[in-house]
């Protein structure tokens, strides 16, 4: 491969990973640097762009990564119990997250994380157990919660209405929380014929619009590319330095992914 | 040799050894693998050895600075810290009990 355009790609998957400018200006001179005077070739020695660019983000990352805790408290869960007929989804379960905190949910098919998460939205009744949200809440179900015949700025303006914000503060909004996804929501399509990807990367963006508090995640990345899962992913660290409390429904947990409490509702028994 | 097994085992010490390297003088990536290599660790790739040293860098091990290359690109070159040269001579005693351990069981076997 070429060195240009390898570095090119290297220079992408940098900003990708949410390396700084300046460090990742110093990367790519250096790597140049050990390219010109070896005469490597790139592929060779440092591998896949997407690959090293991973590596490089991953040794600058500053540690520990953790700050300190003691944000407040933003979602109190407490002792939820929820049946279906006689099938009991959930039991006893808790969770808490600060300011500041992600907390992943996870478990099995079938195990209750939508419900759970449904629960926590105040969309879903427990048959126990009590939930206490501090602020405003920002909710992004797993499929629906688009419109149809909507296009994408109209989701801006409609949930923006609802959330206070102006007009234009809410398009201006929704256009940059979907730049952040690397997508451009202009032009008239309407969602039904967006892309399950680009549907849910709508349903995103309005989940973070109006800055909610508590932001509720239902697997939101499928359908994503490999590209926009770490963009989703670079998303949830910037309103977690943002101080908003997250909690985000998956199943495939990525070590690196900086989440802070893991919640397994995998039965007993089954696990 | 079997490639696997010695790629781990440079992966445990290679920070050790661009320490021990940088303790003599400073140096820039290219030329560390050279060093390396004429120390008998060869085949060590940029893609291996920059990430090493960022993250040395990071953990206050080295300090960097950018110097004119000649007639090439500018370099970056890398300098011991006070940590550094602590962490190493700390490490080296630690590695010399260990390999000391680990060459003392396989002498015996390499003896029969």
């Amino acid at each position: 491969m070429r060195h240009d355009t390898w570095l090119d790609a290297l220079a992408g998957e940098l900003r990708r990973h949410g390396v700084a400018e300046q460090t990742a200006g110093n990367v790519l001179a250096e790597t140049a640097a050990h390219l010109w005077e070896s005469g490597d070739d790139p592929l060779r020695a440092f591998g896949p762009p997407q690959a090293y660019a991973a590596t490089v983000a991953e040794s600058v990352r500053p540690e520990p990564p953790r700050r300190a805790p003691g944000g407040p408290v933003l979602l109190e869960v407490v002792g939820i119990t929820k049946r279906y007929g006689r099938r009991t989804v959930l039991r006893e379960v808790s969770l808490a997250v600060r300011a500041g905190e992600v907390a992943a949910v996870v478990g099995a098919n079938g195990s209750g994380k939508s419900t759970f998460l449904g629960i926590c939205a105040g969309l879903v009744s427990p048959d126990r157990g009590e939930v206490r949200v501090h602020g405003s809440l920002g909710y992004c179900p797993q499929g629906g919660g688009t419109s149809d015949f909507l296009v994408p700025d109209e989701h801006f303006l409609l949930v923006g209405a609802g959330r206070g914000m102006s007009r234009a503060d809410a398009r201006d909004t929704g256009r940059a929380g979907a730049a952040a996804l690397d997508w451009d929501p202009r032009g008239g399509t309407q969602a039904r014929h967006l892309s399950g990807g680009t549907r849910q990367k709508l349903n995103l963006v309005l989940a973070g619009l109006g800055d909610p508090d508590v932001l509720l995640l239902d697997e939101p990345y499928q359908g994503f590319d490999q590209g926009s899962y770490l963009d989703f992913w670079q998303q949830v660290r910037r309103w977690r330095d943002a101080g908003k409390a997250i909690v985000v429904v998956t199943h495939l947990l990525n070590t690196r992914d900086g989440v802070d409490t893991v919640l397994d509702l995998t039965p007993r028994g089954r696990a | 040799m079997e490639l696997e097994r010695r790629s781990q085992w440079l992966r445990g010490v290679l920070d050790l050894c661009v320490l021990g390297v940088l303790a003599h003088r400073e140096s820039y990536g290219y030329e560390l693998i050279q060093s390396l290599h004429a120390a008998g660790l060869d085949g060590i790739q940029g893609g291996t050895l920059y990430p090493v040293l960022l993250r040395l860098q990071r953990g206050g091990q080295v300090v960097a600075h950018w110097r004119e290359g000649g007639s090439g690109p500018a370099r970056k070159y890398y300098r011991i810290t006070p940590a550094g040269t602590e962490t190493l001579r700390r490490s080296a005693a630690d590695w010399e009990a260990f390999a000391g351990g680990v060459s003392a069981i396989l002498r015996e076997v390499a003896a029969r």
